[in-house]
Parts: structure tokens; C-alpha cells; sequence
């Protein structure tokens, strides 16, 4: 195929831009990465339309080449055309460059047998070095972008096999030193250098060697692929990407490798060096560089983070985000190493300006409240990781960061927080001057919040933001009555004024802590149950109530449901209406309810709602208390959103209804006994869990028996032997069968489980029952009389039953001794069984040979004859 | 460091998905680096679709908040920073940088270089800070000196080319888009050794440098009781400095009159090279004393091509420039409203324009206005239900102007008038606007004498000033009014 057009490649990349995933599960797929290789060496297509073709391999290298070979072949591919291009200023050099270094690195490809890798690493190194690559490879335009490119590939390929460039540090000191572009470079080598340093005092390579060789002292090339292989050839967080400067020993050891006087002034002078240059770089790059070098030196014995000092004075000046937060990571690093108590102050008061700096814009000035709320202070106090204030930021000097309700939703927040912090420390200090108190100044700004979110008409958004503001009071000053008692009054009022906000007001309950939940659901209780019940806003109060209600002020609650009963006209009101009964009768209200609800199923409107009313009704009549909260609790099988609705439904589903469970049982059949005019088979349960309420269900298959009555058990328990359970089988015919087992219990949290178990087999044998023994000495009279009366009608045989080493007299006492009528031990028996209903099977066991015995049987029932030669002939097997 | 992927959404209320992806950037090989680091923790980068929608949702733009809704709505999801974590095919992407500038969405999401969970605090991701100052670069890339839709489309369209030379792999190497732009067009330009990363060229022509003062004034008046006025002075310096070599270095000195007000709060632009002590620790936190560091205040630094911002500063002034009360009561079916605005003597009583703006919140459309003023005139915008009163040039000989009157309001329609939360009921403000050339509040100005400037050539020298006001409030004394902290400290 030849290439395609540039429409149809705009076309092509449009369509797969929309949706990467939709565009590779069509058809086109399997061809988009070859033909991109293939058309970016047409001559028929414009340099930008290649240009394109390069940037969708930079971001979806994976869609296009999945695995490793083949990323390998791509970048093969890539590197081929960047070879073949004119000697001529091309825009495709550098995105080729990158698309290939992009390739490699997603695709995993890169390794020291990857062709590619061993193609581009030493072009990225000589293009990095300037280095004449002959034949016109770069035109003088280009050299210097190109070799600031190079630097970034091999920058990147750094950062994601670190390690790599640790044979190079010497080689890019000296490029640093002379005539390189300065940023791509300083930002090269502090990467590299840093992870060395890591990689390093792990392997144990001598790093003055590494930062003055021109090449590597590994040999085999200036990059280093056995540091890369130390680091296990994976990403590993080289250090937390906090660096603090307390931290256990264990974090300390990657680092605390002692370097000789030599390697620390070479390390040194490498650092002062980068620093030296870091004001030619971008603030962004100087930021990295700082992060680098601050991530590097932590923790280095004979490296004092002095030298970051002069650049510090000029960096706390600006106004750069990402200058002052590589500050505060330095400030991380290495604390009062670096930065005085005086120094600390400075930086404190910098970022507090910082953070209201009205020439700054919002988002900075959010992200400094949280960087001083999370202020890497020389001597924290508070526990580490919760947002606090640094000690020495005290109510003067967070005076202009404190909310007014002028601020935007998020800013209101951040210094409502900052506020409550004040407020606790207030408390605690009761430290005046002539500032407004800050507790004050807090009530005032709820007081408007509350106020603006009670407004006819207003937005969610005000309401949402008035409530987020009570939360966070009331999560901070969780543990103070001044405040959290006129927070609920405010509250309280607030829903007087706009019930319609009960979604929120429920929110609320369900996340504070019960300090303020429970005397506000008193309150809330109170605001709703004063209302006549009828009014506008019935539904919002119906779901408050539902929240609130609980076995507290009985009386009133049933008053206004009485009074709103009359005017819940509608689905969703008598719904709501329900759902407070639902409600008080989980929290055990009796009395008054039951009066409610039999009025409430007779005169509803809905049949649904009169039929969840008489359900209410039954529950509360017939459940124990334990058993009721379990059925109307909440439903962890619910989804999180469906509708409450859906949640009772499921939570009925789950207490009421029967589940099925796995099996928390376990049933075997026990030896068998012979007792009673029945055969009985003996059950041993074994429970896992304890378990209540135990009914077994059994079923035979076919008519061969009477249906079998269930079996009950009060309670089993793990680990503690149950005494055996019998079950009475009465055969319509005598044969063996398969039971079908179902079994029903309650669990110890009042859910009631089925399980079907795996089934029991009733053996031939389990069936057997002996004739009633005859006087002493008439025993053989007694069974000649009933081995005539089996024919003519009967069926005579005669079976070879197998000995073990038992021998005849073992085999008759293990399996037959209840059913011998006249024995002659140990040479011959004689054997009647009652086969029920109303068969019988005589055996004659005798003249017993070494290994077996010959058994002359009758039956009255020749249908049990196969089985009767099955039994014989298994018996020697069976234990 | 690292991004793993930016984007651009213009905000479009009224259409169906409410926003459209203008530009996005992934950054696979960081994407590589963010799996292994976080580990089990990993969340992918959705694609465009689904982030657009799970970000409108998160940042409120959907505009479907009739419901409560508990993932968007509930107490306990608060939000303090412009880092978001975003609901995707039921995980949470974190962290998301994202704003809402001029109806663009900025957002990037920046690599931690460690498992999220537990999250680790935000001032330890080195990307956050990178990621906003990439989207910052964007935006003012996008907005300076753009004037229309078509300029804002080309600049998008120039964007994917830009970002390959300011971040080609994730990692900002300059956040100063138009620095990119201008590399690709001195890329001929063999640039010498030790050459600033910021600087892409060298100028050559005529030497000049330019100094801009503009002070902003802002003000929230009450005349209460309890309540104390505040005002303050903002104010920015930006230069332009067209001067030969590689790293021309320039001196430029702030200096105030004897009776000026010390500038408080500097911060600088990341090309000045050092900074007197004073000038860092002088800062509006402290109470004033006659000790405060009053100048001149020396910048010394080495330009870059482009206009820059060399410092901002705020000051503390000893009055507004402009005193003034508004009074207004609710009379039945009408307000009466008073309005008196009294220029301070020590101000420049020359403006390029000076207007009160009377704006009436949560109202329906005026239907009739009677009214007296005792100086210029005032113009009525009646669906607006705006009064502007137009004051002009210059405020009368006894510096001070009046106007009284009443107003009466038709119905309300409140598709038309949209709702305001603070000005309920008698809470009413008038805003100010006027602007002054030639003159600085504070009396700061850059002295050309003093500009010292080492470069080849002698370079011309311009100096402009001038005070505009910005956020200036006059709250109806007769009603509550929002205060801050600092109006409680009198």
C-alpha cells in the first residue's frame, strides 16, 4: 500500500485521538503503527504532517508498538529515518530524537542487548557532548537545539532506568564546565548525579572516580548498565519524595555511606558548581535542580547544606511557586542545618505574605496555606501528618489570612481552617492582646454562612458550603461547648428556616463526631416534632424525622406523625411517613406505634404504602427486638446509591428473606445402629460458626422411601461435639438412595441462611434390621423355618464373599453380628435380616477356605439379590 | 517533577457535555514511572471523555445542582487547594491540578514518585508546584495580548508544538511559553556559551529600557461604628528592557517622596540577583512604625527579552484617596438612597475617569428614579438595575460630591437577575472606578537618574505611572455589611 494522504492521516489521527481505546478495537488498528513508520520516510508527505505522525507516537508509543520488540523495531525504524534524512535543516530531527527515546523507554526495550538501545545511547551521548558526528549528520542551525535534546532523551532514559549515566558524570561535569548549553545539562547531571549517589552506597563504586573520569571507569561504554542492574534494573522511590530530615535509621542507611576526603570535596565542588549556574536556568528548572541536589546531599556525612545558602536569599524574594517550594523541601531536608531559628521565622513570614498576596492568584495562594498548615518546622510539636500551625504562627501574623465571606468557596475554607486551628490554640492559651478573639470572629462568620445558606432560592453550592464550614468546626473544635453550643443552635435555626436542606442537615449528622450528633438530633427532633404537621415542607421534615427519631420523646414524634399522617396524600410523602415508622421501630418504640401503624394500613391511599404499613405492623407484633433491628437495619448488600427505598427493600431481602449461603455446616453419617422397628440413620453435624436453628430438610430421590420429617437443632457451635442427630428411614421398597440435604439456620447476627448441602447416600446395609431373637436353643428351628418359607416365591443364590486376613469369624463380628441367629464359631453362621418393609435376606456363611467363603442365601424379594451379591462381595474391602 | 498528562477544557455552559477538550498531552514515559511508584495504588490516565466529565463534575460546572447529591455535596468533601482527586471508572485520580480562568479549565495531573495510599501530603509532590506553573505558562501564553477567539485558536493550535520544545517528556523545562516560541525563531542564531535558559536570543537595535508603576487601590468602606475602613495599595513594576549582549546588567531604584508610604511585601521576578534585607523582611504582617524601611528600594538584575513583572508590592497608604458613605433604606416600594464621595486633598484631582457604579442585587428592573446630585451625571440602566453615575475628569473645588434619591423596582425575574448571596435585603455596596495617570498612591517612581544600566550604548530611559482602583466598596452604612478579620481591629 502506498502512503496515505495527509487528509487521511488527519483524518486518521483525529479518530484515534477522540478515542484511543475505540480506535484500536476497530480495524485500523493493527496497521497504525507500521504505517506511521512507514510514512514518515515518504517524500510525499509535508515535514508537519510527519511532525504530527511523531507527536501521537510520543504520547501512545504503547498503543502503537505493545510489546518490546515491538517498541525495539520501532525505534529501529525511528532511528533508521533520522540517519537517512537530507543533510539539510529538518524539523523532524528532534521529535524523531524523542519519539525513539519515547519508544525505547515505554516499549522496555531498552538494555544493553537491545540493538536500538546500543544505537541510540551513543548518538544521544555524542550529540549531548557536541561531538562531530561527520557527514553532515547535523546542520550548524541545529547543533544546539539538537544537543539540548540529546541531553533530555538521556535525561529521561535516567529517570527511568536509574543509573544509567553513573559512567558519564565525569564526562558531563567537564561538558558543564566548558562550552554546553547550560540547563539541559546542570538538570542532566544532578539527576544522574543523585541517583548515583543512592545506587551508589548501595553498590559501593568509588564516586570521585565516577565525577572526574572522562569515561567510564566501568569501561564498555560511558553508560553503566551494572549500576542499572544494581538497582535491580526497576524504579525504585529513591527516597521518599519528601525528604525529611528526621527519619529513621533504616531510610538513613541508603545514604549514610561515608565518602573518603577526596570524594567529598570532588562531590562538593560538582554541587557548587551546578549551583553556581542554577540562576541561568528557568525557575521551573531551578527547582528541579534544587529538589536534586536537596534529595542528594540528605543525609551525607561531610556535605553541610551550606552551600545552598546564597542562593536561598535570593530565592525566598520571588514570587515563584516552585522556587519557594524547593525552598521548603530544602527547609525539609535538612532543617536547622540549613535554616536558623531567625532564618525559619523569615520563611515563615515570606510564606504567609505569600499566601495572600493580592498579586497572586488564587490556587498559589491555596497551595502556600497548605504548605504553612503542613510547615516542615525545626522542632514540630503536633503529631506528623495532620494539617496544624506552625508554632510561631500566632493570630497577629495570620491575621490577614483569616476567611470573610467575600472569599470563593475553597479559599473560605482554607482559612476557615487555619481559624478553627487558631481557635484551638486560643483555648488553650487564653492569650488576649487588643486582637479580636478569635472565637468570636469565628461565631460572626458562621452565623453568616448559615445565614446566606438559609436564603429563598439560593444555590446548592451556598448550602453545601455552609455545611462543609459546620463540619469542619465541628471536627476542630470538636472537644469545646463554646462552641459547639451555638453551632447547633445556628444549625437548628437554619433548618427553621429552610427545611429543605434536610439532605444536608442528614449528611451532616451521619459524619460528626457524636459530641455534636446527638444533642443536634435532640434539637433537630425538637424543631420538627413543634411543627403542626402540615406545612409546605413535610416531605423535608418526614426525612429529617427519619434520621432523628429515636426512642426519645416518644410521645411527641407519634403526635405529629398522627397529625401528618392526615396530609401525606402523595406516594413520596406517605414514603416518607413510613420511613420514620421504620425508623422508630428500629429504635424499639412500641406502643404508641402499633396504634399508628394499623391506622396507617387501613387508611393510606397507596396499596403499597398500606401493605408496607401492615408489614411494619407484623414485624413489630411478631419480631423480638434483637431480630427487628437486624431486619430494618441497613443493608450492606444495598450499592451505595440506591435509593433508600431499594436499601429497605434489600434490607428485608437480607434479614427476612432467606439467603443463600455458603456452607456453614458440615453433615456426615455416623456408624450404623441397630435399634427400634426402623432403620435409623445416624447424622453428625459440624457447624464452622456458631449457628441457631438448625432444620435439615431431606428428600429422597424417587418413591423408594416415605417422605423423611425434617430434623430441628437449637444450636450448634464450633469446636463443642453435637450429640448425633437420627433420622428414621422408612423404605417403600429396600434399596439403597441418594438424600438431597437443604439446610436452614439463623446466623449469630439474625440473618437466616439456606444452604443445600452435598447429598447423604443411605447404603444397603444402613437398612438392615434384625429379626426378633428367638427363645435360647430354638435359634436354629427359627431360621430353617424361615429360610422354607422363602421359596418357592423367593430366589435362592449362592455368592462367594471374599476374606481378608480377618477371616470369617472377624468379618461376621464387624458387619453381621446383630443378625446372627445360630453361629458355630468360628466354621459356620447363620444370618437373618428384616429387610424393611417386609423382605428378608437369609445367609448361610460356611466351610470357609483361606481366602474367601462360599455364602448359600435366600430372599423372599429377588430384587435384592445383585445388591445382596454387591454387599457380600465388598464386605472384605470395607473396614 | 513530572507531569503525567495536561490538558485544556473551554468551560461551555449550555451545551451538552458543558465543555470541550481543547488540548491535551500525555507523557507515557512518565506514566511508565508513575505505575511502578505507586504501586497498587496506580490509577491510569483516563481518556479525554471521561476526564472531561468527571472533572465538570468535580469542579461544580455541571450545572445540575438541584439534588443533593453526596459525592459532590457532602460535609466532609472539602476542598482547600486546586488539587482535586477525580472519580474515574470508580477510582480516584489523584492528584489533579486543575483552575478555572476566563471559562478555560487548566489541568495536569503530576507524577508522585511514590504510592498514593496513604496519600502523602501535597507540599511533599514536587509536580504540584511544576504543574501550576506549567498551566500558568499556558495561560499567559494564551492571554497576553490576545483579543479575540481567532488569536485564542491560533495560539491553541501553536500549543502541541510548544509544549514539545517546553516539556517534551513530562518535566517543565520552561514554563514561559512564549520563550519556546522564540527559540524556534532564533533558532538560526548560534547562542553563545553561558547563555540564560530564559533568555532564547539577543536583542539588537536602539537601547531602551521602560519602567511601568501601575498601584491598584483597593478599599471596603462601612462608616460604622465598630468597623474599621480598609484600604490598601497594590502595586506592580514592569520593565522592558531592549538592551545588546548576553546578560546586560541593570540597576533600577524604587524611591518614594519624604512623606511617602513604605512599600511592604516585594516580591521579585526570579531575574533579580540579589535583594537588600530590608526589602524581604519590610511586610504588612508587622505593625507600621516610623522605623519601616522607606527606600529607595534598588533592584539589581539581568533582563529578559519580554516585558516582565520585576516586582509587586502592596502599601499601606494613611487614607483612601477617596472617602465616602452610602446610605440606603427601604421605604415602602421605593429605595432612598445617599451617596457622598469626598476626594482627598493630598490625590491628584485628575482622572482619566472616575464613575460610581450603584448596582441593586436581588431586585427586578428599575421602573422609576427620582434623584438629585449635586456633580456629574448619572446614567440608568434599567434591566440592569444598575445606576452608574459618571463623576469624570475632576471632583469639584470643595472636593466634594453628592447624590441623593429614590428608586423603584418591578418584578423580579430571576432568570434575568441572577442571584447575589451577600447583597440581601439592605446590604448594598457602590463600587468605584476610576483611574489617574501620572501618579502613584504611595508616590512611589522609578527615577531615570538613578537607573543604572551596564551595557554597551546609553539606553533611553521611560518612566510611566498611574493608579487605578480595584475592588473599592462603599457599603450601605444602614444594613449589615461583610466584614473581614481586619475590620475588627480598629
Amino acid at each position: 500500500m502506498g502512503p496515505l494522504s495527509r487528509d487521511v492521516w488527519a483524518q486518521r489521527l483525529g479518530a484515534f485521538r477522540a478515542s484511543p481505546s475505540a480506535f484500536m478495537a476497530g480495524p485500523e488498528a493493527e496497521d497504525l503503527g507500521r504505517d506511521l513508520l512507514g510514512d514518515l520516510r515518504s517524500e510525499k508527505l509535508s515535514e508537519q504532517t510527519k511532525v504530527s505522525l511523531l507527536a501521537l507516537s510520543l504520547e501512545y508509543p504503547a498503543q502503537l508498538w505493545p510489546d518490546a520488540s515491538a517498541a525495539e523495531v520501532a525505534a529501529t525504524s525511528l532511528l533508521d529515518t533520522l540517519v537517512l534524512l537530507p543533510p539539510r535543516p529538518s524539523a523532524l530531527r528532534r521529535p524523531l530524537l524523542l519519539a525513539a527515546t519515547t519508544a525505547l523507554a515505554v516499549g522496555g526495550a531498552l538494555g544493553p542487548t537491545s540493538g536500538a538501545s546500543c544505537r541510540l545511547l551513543p548518538l544521544l551521548l555524542g550529540l549531548a557532548a557536541g561531538s562531530d558526528l561527520g557527514r553532515g549528520f547535523v546542520p550548524a542551525s541545529e547543533q544546539r537545539p539538537l544537543q539540548a535534546t540529546a541531553c533530555e532523551c538521556l535525561r529521561e532514559l535516567e529517570s527511568c532506568k536509574p543509573g544509567l549515566l553513573g559512567g558519564s558524570l565525569g564526562l558531563l561535569r567537564g561538558l558543564l564546565g566548558q562550552e554546553g548549553p547550560v540547563q539541559p545539562l546542570s538538570l542532566l547531571l544532578s539527576l544522574a548525579l543523585r541517583n548515583t549517589l543512592v545506587l551508589q552506597s548501595r553498590a559501593g563504586a568509588g564516586l570521585g572516580a565516577l565525577l572526574t573520569a572522562r569515561v567510564s571507569p566501568t569501561g564498555g561504554g560511558p553508560w553503566d548498565w551494572t549500576l542499572v542492574e544494581e538497582g535491580d534494573g526497576r524504579l525504585q522511590p529513591q527516597a521518599p519524595s519528601w525528604p525529611v530530615a528526621e527519619e529513621g535509621e533504616g531510610e538513613r542507611s541508603l545514604t549514610a555511606r561515608e565518602h573518603s576526603p577526596e570524594e567529598a570535596r570532588e562531590l562538593r565542588a560538582a554541587v557548587a558548581q551546578l549551583l553556581d549556574t542554577s540562576y541561568l536556568l528557568t525557575p521551573v528548572a531551578q527547582a528541579q535542580l534544587l529538589w536534586l541536589l536537596g534529595w542528594a546531599l540528605r543525609g551525607l556525612q561531610g556535605q553541610p547544606p551550606a552551600l545552598f545558602k546564597p542562593q536561598l536569599v535570593r530565592l525566598l524574594g520571588t514570587a515563584q511557586l516552585t522556587l519557594l517550594h524547593a525552598v521548603l523541601a530544602l527547609k525539609a531536608a535538612f532543617g536547622e542545618a540549613l535554616f536558623t531559628a531567625q532564618d525559619e521565622t523569615l520563611l515563615l513570614r515570606r510564606l504567609t505574605l505569600a499566601a495572600q498576596h493580592p498579586a497572586l492568584p488564587l490556587s498559589t495562594h491555596l497551595f502556600y496555606l497548605h504548605c504553612l498548615l503542613s510547615f516542615p518546622e525545626n522542632c514540630p510539636l503536633g503529631p506528623e501528618g495532620e494539617e496544624a500551625a506552625p508554632l510561631l504562627l500566632g493570630p497577629q501574623l495570620c491575621r490577614g489570612l483569616l476567611p470573610s465571606l467575600l472569599h470563593e468557596p475553597m479559599a473560605l475554607l482554607a482559612r476557615l481552617h487555619l481559624l478553627c486551628l487558631l481557635c484551638a490554640e486560643d483555648e488553650e492559651e487564653e492569650e488576649k492582646g487588643q486582637l479580636p478573639s478569635p472565637g468570636h470572629y469565628l461565631e460572626e462568620l458562621l452565623a453568616g454562612l448559615w445565614q446566606r445558606a438559609a436564603l429563598e432560592g439560593g444555590p446548592r453550592a451556598l448550602a453545601t458550603l455552609c455545611f462543609q464550614g459546620s463540619y469542619l468546626v465541628a471536627h476542630c473544635l470538636a472537644g469545646q461547648p463554646t462552641v459547639l453550643t451555638p453551632l447547633i443552635h445556628g444549625l437548628a435555626q437554619l433548618y427553621r428556616a429552610r427545611p429543605m436542606l434536610a439532605p444536608h442537615f442528614v449528611d451532616l449528622l451521619d459524619h460528626v463526631d457524636p459530641e455534636l450528633r446527638e444533642p443536634l438530633k435532640v434539637v433537630l427532633r425538637q424543631e420538627v416534632v413543634s411543627r403542626p404537621g402540615r406545612d409546605e415542607a413535610l416531605c423535608w421534615h418526614l426525612q429529617m424525622l427519619a434520621r432523628v427519631a429515636d426512642g426519645d420523646a416518644q410521645s411527641a414524634t407519634l403526635n405529629f406523625l398522627r397529625a401528618a399522617a392526615a396530609h401525606c396524600t402523595s406516594w413520596d410523602l406517605q414514603q416518607g411517613l413510613l420511613q420514620v415508622c421504620r425508623a422508630l421501630l428500629r429504635a424499639g418504640v412500641g406502643g404508641g406505634l402499633v396504634d399508628l401503624l394499623q391506622v396507617l394500613a387501613r387508611q393510606l391511599e397507596d396499596p403499597d404504602g398500606r401493605d408496607h404499613a401492615r408489614l411494619y405492623y407484623i414485624l413489630l407484633a411478631h419480631l423480638a427486638g434483637p431480630k427487628l433491628g437486624v431486619a430494618l437495619g441497613p443493608s450492606l448488600a444495598a450499592p451505595a446509591l440506591a435509593s433508600s427505598l431499594v436499601a429497605e427493600n434489600q434490607g428485608f431481602v437480607a434479614a427476612l428473606m432467606v439467603q443463600e449461603a455458603p456452607a456453614l455446616i458440615r453433615l456426615s453419617v455416623g456408624s450404623h445402629e441397630v435399634k427400634g422397628p426402623l432403620p435409623v440413620l445416624q447424622l453428625l453435624p459440624e457447624a464452622l460458626e456458631p449457628i441457631y436453628s438448625l432444620e435439615l430438610r431431606f428428600r429422597v430421590e424417587g418413591q423408594l422411601y416415605a417422605p423423611l420429617g425434617a430434623v430441628r437443632v437449637p444450636y450448634l457451635c464450633p469446636g463443642r461435639p453435637a450429640r448425633p442427630l437420627l433420622l428414621p428411614l422408612q423404605p417403600r421398597r429396600p434399596a439403597p438412595t441418594r438424600l438431597d440435604v437443604h439446610a436452614l439456620y439463623t446466623t449469630s447476627t439474625g440473618l437466616t441462611c439456606h444452604v443445600h448441602l452435598p447429598p447423604l447416600f443411605v447404603n444397603f446395609a444402613d437398612l438392615f434390621l434384625p429379626f426378633p431373637q428367638p427363645p435360647e436353643g430354638a435359634g436354629l428351628g427359627f431360621f430353617e423355618e424361615l429360610w422354607d418359607s422363602c421359596l418357592p416365591e423367593g430366589a435362592e443364590s449362592r455368592v462367594w464373599c471374599p476374606l481378608g486376613p480377618q477371616g470369617l469369624e472377624g468379618l461376621v463380628s464387624r458387619h453381621l453380628e446383630p443378625f446372627v441367629v445360630v453361629a458355630q464359631p468360628p466354621t459356620s453362621y447363620y444370618v437373618a435380616i428384616h429387610l424393611p418393609p417386609d423382605s428378608k435376606l437369609l445367609l448361610r456363611l460356611e466351610a470357609a477356605l483361606a481366602d474367601g467363603v462360599p455364602v448359600a442365601l435366600r430372599t423372599d424379594d429377588w430384587a435384592v439379590l445383585p445388591l445382596v451379591g454387591d454387599y457380600l462381595r465388598g464386605l472384605a474391602a470395607a473396614v | 517533577m513530572a507531569q503525567r498528562a495536561v490538558w485544556l477544557i473551554s468551560h461551555e455552559p449550555g451545551t451538552p457535555l458543558r465543555g470541550t477538550v481543547r488540548f491535551s498531552r500525555r507523557y507515557p514515559t512518565v506514566e511508565k514511572r508513575a505505575r511502578v511508584f505507586n504501586r497498587a495504588s496506580y490509577v491510569p490516565i483516563p481518556e479525554d471523555g471521561p476526564f472531561l466529565k468527571a472533572l465538570l463534575f468535580e469542579l461544580r460546572l455541571l450545572d445540575d445542582d438541584k439534588d443533593f447529591v453526596e459525592s459532590r455535596d457532602s460535609c466532609s468533601r472539602i476542598n482547600k487547594t486546586s488539587i482535586y482527586g477525580l472519580l474515574v471508572g470508580g477510582e480516584e485520580l489523584w492528584p489533579v491540578v486543575a483552575f478555572l480562568k476566563n471559562d478555560m479549565i487548566y489541568a495536569c495531573v503530576p507524577l508522585v514518585e511514590q504510592t498514593l495510599s496513604p496519600r502523602p501530603p501535597l507540599i511533599s509532590v514536587s509536580g504540584v508546584s511544576q504543574g501550576f506553573e506549567l498551566l500558568y505558562g499556558i495561560q499567559d501564553f494564551l492571554y497576553s495580548g490576545q483579543k479575540n477567539d481567532n488569536e485564542l485558536n491560533t495560539k491553541l493550535s501553536q500549543l502541541p508544538d510548544l509544549l514539545l520544545q517546553a516539556c517534551p517528556f513530562g518535566t517543565v523545562l520552561d514554563a514561559n511559553l512564549q520563550n519556546s516560541l522564540d527559540n524556534t525563531n532564533f533558532a538560526s542564531v548560534t547562542q553563545p556559551q553561558k547563555q540564560p535558559a530564559w533568555k532564547p536570543g539577543t536583542y539588537k537595535g536602539k537601547p531602551q529600557v521602560s519602567i511601568s508603576i501601575t498601584e491598584k487601590v483597593k478599599s471596603m468602606q462601612y462608616d460604622k461604628q465598630g468597623v474599621a475602613d480598609t484600604w490598601q495599595v497594590v502595586g506592580t513594576v514592569t520593565c522592558k528592557c531592549d538592551l545588546e549582549g548576553i546578560m546586560p546588567n541593570v540597576t533600577i531604584s524604587l524611591s518614594l517622596p519624604t512623606n511617602g508610604s513604605p512599600l511592604q511585601d516585594i516580591l521579585v521576578h526570579p531575574c533579580v540577583t540579589s535583594l537588600d534585607s530590608a526589602i524581604l523582611t519590610s511586610s504588612s504582617i508587622d505593625a507600621m512604625d516610623d522605623s519601616a524601611f522607606s527606600g529607595p528600594y534598588k533592584f539589581p538584575f539581568t533582563p529578559p527579552l519580554e516585558s516582565f513583572n520585576l516586582c509587586y508590592y502592596t502599601s499601606q497608604v494613611p487614607v483612601p484617596p477617596i472617602l465616602g458613605f452610602y446610605q440606603m433604606k427601604e421605604e415602602e416600594v421605593q429605595l432612598r438612597i445617599t451617596i457622598n464621595l469626598k476626594l482627598h486633598e493630598s490625590v491628584k484631582n485628575n482622572f482619566e475617569f472616575c464613575e460610581a457604579h450603584i448596582p441593586f442585587f436581588n431586585r427586578g428592573p428599575i421602573t422609576h428614579l427620582e434623584y438629585k446630585t449635586s456633580f456629574g451625571q448619572l446614567e440608568v440602566f434599567r434591566e440592569k438595575s444598575l445606576l452608574i453615575w459618571i463623576i469624570g475628569q475632576k471632583f469639584p473645588k470643595s472636593m466634594e460630591i453628592s447624590l441623593s434619591g429614590t428608586v423603584t423596582f418591578g418584578a423580579k425575574n430571576h432568570e434575568k437577575q441572577p442571584f447575589d448571596p451577600i447583597c440581601v435585603g439592605e446590604t448594598a455596596y457602590l463600587k468605584l472606578h476610576f483611574r489617574i495617570l501620572d501618579y502613584t498612591l504611595t508616590g512611589c517612581y522609578a527615577d531615570q537618574h538613578s537607573v543604572q544600566v551596564f551595557a554597551s550604548g546609553k539606553p533611553k530611559i521611560s518612566a510611566y505611572r498611574k493608579l487605578i482602583s480595584s475592588d473599592y466598596y462603599i457599603w450601605n452604612s444602614k444594613a449589615p455589611a461583610p466584614v473581614t478579620y481586619g475590620s475588627l481591629l480598629l
